[in-house]
């Protein structure tokens, strides 16, 4: 009995130690090549990040890739209070509140707007919704450039109106100013996908919910605003993350409608900071400035971001 | 005039006919059971009730006011869903107040109203509790609560136990009962489930395929069943419906089940309905409950009609309370209901008595009842 166990006792701790080493070794190769595509993802971030700290003289004259010797704030106040956009030299902070003002309201309208539009098109269905859906669902598929010029045009009627609204009645309600038009554009834009976000979260939103609540007595607007909107966080920080990423990176729209003067956002600003041709290009208040243009969206996904994977995750498993 | 009244109720959505002209009607405190197998469209007439779905001909009325054209809000009706439907972003009390409070009803009265119905449904040590915090009869009795506050003229329940386990079920079946004591509130109840249909009812209406096949009491129901589908379906284990044909012998009618490998069985039948005459000769179904169908020391004493017959048992059935024994007549499984105790072995040949009052027949070719 124990003449047959004793020979095979090493070649068992054998089997499993040479299993051992491959699990390793799938582990090391696994981790190394994560490691390696993290380094490739992170480098241009970090080579901002540093070169946004350092002086000209040891950008110049150092390795870009070397931590900054003496590292200074200069380049950030600078590209912030001081650097030149094009002819004017009050650095990027009047941008980056352009910018907060247009996106603010675009998100948010645009977000109330598609959760309007999913509980419509969930819990009020109608003759011809699913058309109405299917089209809407269109908007997400139009590329940017082929609305340029009809929204150009559209965009100048409005300007017209306002024009005309501020001689007859005193007030153009905003129409023509370039903030409001980014607003508008983004607005139209983003229904498409504010809808399909909230239809499909709303799809799998219990009916008899809202049976109960129309029983209860409650109206259109407050069943949206008491049952569906108190219900709908994950989904609402999945479309706010979305719409804002999206609206505060745009250069396309914003340098066509607000490509000049005073109301351009941040990214057709940081496009002019770079590209003003005066003197030596200091690659440290343009990264700093890069770094300040990148930081909301940033702070968004840090802040958000536990939600925005729950919220791509909803209603896949029945909680 | 009864309380609630159905009219010639019918639903269509496009081309396809839901409910196809159901008339009911229920006196004051009563409860109404809409029984039937899935599809048949019990719960499209209770939203049609609740007003949740819109009727396309007839007229529901209730205590003589027509209300098939009003918003559910306005139709002083409540309503327990299947799932609850509890407002998850709400605690239990601002559940229970919630219509209260879209019709105004100022914060003081609501949480009076909100206090007597926890009393009733013991839940005040809920109310500040969310309903993903509930267990299951905990979140059933907080939708009643729901129903309860507004007391309203009509409580409507769509299968509200289809979603408890076996145990709970039973147990809130009895709490619906005893509130319905108390409370000698007018309900209209949904369920596929013929016990409930059964043990709650004072009004059955069993559907099927949009119509009522029979509207009448449990005891009504169970024991006349006006066609195949209404014995079939109610009552569990189910009625056994044997093909059968009709003889003479002198002047009385029998009834002769075929048996396997054997000479079939005449049951003389001593009080035969009139209509049975007509079927000389020709089929039948024999329909006869397992409980009519038993060992003789315990068939019904009191019974004027009893016929004896040996019969092959194939399967026996213990159930604690009752034996169960499948035998097989006519080509189809039948099953008799024996005291706990009785002494049978499959494979046996045993005496079983048939309640032949209690026995009812079908015409196989229109299902209907033969009277």
């Amino acid at each position: 009995m124990s003449a047959v166990a004793t020979p095979s006792r090493p070649a068992a701790s054998q089997n499993a130690s040479s299993g051992m080493s491959t699990k390793t070794l799938n582990r090391i190769v696994i981790y190394g090549l994560l490691a390696l595509f993290a380094v490739f993802y992170l480098m241009p971030l970090f080579v901002m990040l540093v070169t946004s700290f350092k002086t000209m003289d040891e950008i110049q004259n150092g390795n870009m890739l070397a931590l900054p010797r003496a590292p200074t704030f200069d380049p950030w106040l600078k590209a912030w209070g001081e650097t030149c956009v094009g002819l004017t030299c009050a650095g990027i902070k009047g941008y980056f509140w352009n910018s907060i003002k247009m996106v603010v309201p675009a998100v948010l309208i645009s977000t109330m707007l598609g959760a309007l539009n999913g509980y419509v098109l969930t819990k009020w269905r109608f003759r011809g919704s699913t058309l109405v859906f299917g089209l809407m669902l269109f908007a997400c598929f139009i590329p940017f450039q082929s609305v340029l010029l009809p929204m150009a045009t559209i965009l100048g009627s409005l300007g017209r109106f306002g024009v005309t609204l501020q001689n007859t009645v005193g007030t153009s309600f905003g129409l023509g100013n370039p903030t409001v038009n980014l607003v508008f554009v983004h607005v139209v834009y983003g229904i498409g996908f504010t809808t399909l976000f909230f239809r499909n979260y709303y799809e799998a939103f219990p009916n008899e919910l809202i049976k109960a609540a129309q029983v209860d007595g409650a109206s259109f607007f407050q069943i949206f605003r008491r049952i569906m909107l108190p219900n709908s966080l994950p989904i609402f920080v999945v479309t706010v993350i979305y719409q804002f990423t999206n609206i505060w990176n745009d250069f396309l729209f914003a340098s066509a409608y607000a490509g000049t003067g005073d109301s351009m956002p941040m990214t057709v600003a940081l496009n002019n900071v770079v590209n003003t041709s005066t003197g030596v290009v200091e690659y440290n208040v343009n990264m700093a400035a890069a770094m300040i243009a990148a930081l909301p969206t940033l702070i968004v996904y840090v802040v958000a971001g536990r939600y925005f994977v729950r919220g791509l995750m909803a209603g896949a498993v029945k909680g | 005039m009864a309380f609630l009244e159905i009219d010639g109720l019918k639903k269509r959505f496009g081309n396809v006919e839901i409910l196809k002209g159901i008339d009911v009607e229920l006196e004051k405190g009563g409860f109404l059971v809409l029984v039937g197998p899935s599809g048949c469209g019990k719960s499209t007439l209770l939203n049609t009730i609740a007003g949740l779905e819109q009727i396309t001909e007839g007229e529901i009325r209730v205590d003589g006011r027509a209300i098939n054209d009003l918003h559910p809000s306005k139709r002083d009706i409540a309503m327990v869903f299947q799932s609850y439907a509890l407002y998850p972003n709400m605690t239990v009390a601002g559940n229970i107040s919630f219509g209260m409070e879209m019709r105004g009803v100022p914060a003081d009265e609501r949480q009076k109203a909100i206090d007597k119905v926890a009393k009733v449904l013991q839940i005040g040590h809920l109310l500040n509790r969310k309903p993903s915090q509930l267990s299951g009869g905990q979140r059933q009795r907080v939708a009643m609560g729901r129903a309860l506050v507004r007391d309203p003229k009509l409580f409507l329940f769509d299968e509200p136990l289809s979603n408890l386990d076996a145990k709970l079920r039973v147990d809130m079946r009895i709490e619906i009962k005893r509130l319905h004591a108390t409370t000698g509130t007018t309900i209209v109840y949904v369920t596929h489930d013929q016990i409930e249909a059964m043990t709650l009812a004072t009004k059955i209406a069993v559907m099927r395929d949009g119509e009522v096949q029979q509207f009448g009491t449990p005891a009504e129901i169970y024991n006349n069943p006006t066609n195949l589908f209404v014995a079939d379906f109610m009552g569990s284990p189910a009625m056994n419906l044997i093909p059968a044909t009709i003889a003479t012998k002198g002047n009385a009618l029998s009834v002769v089940l075929q048996r396997e490998a054997r000479e079939p069985i005449t049951l003389p039948m001593a009080n035969a309905p009139a209509g049975l005459s007509a079927f000389q000769g020709k089929p039948i179904i024999f329909g006869v409950r397992p409980e009519a169908l038993t060992d003789p020391e315990g068939a019904e004493r009191n019974a004027s009609n009893i016929a004896t017959a040996d019969l092959h048992i194939e399967v026996v059935e213990p159930a604690g309370s009752d034996t169960f024994a499948v035998t097989n007549l006519g080509g189809k499984p039948v099953v008799a209901r024996l005291r706990a105790d009785a002494n049978i072995q499959p494979g046996t040949s045993t005496p079983l008595a048939f309640n032949l009052t209690k026995a009812v027949f079908f015409d196989p070719a229109t299902e209907h009842r033969i009277r």
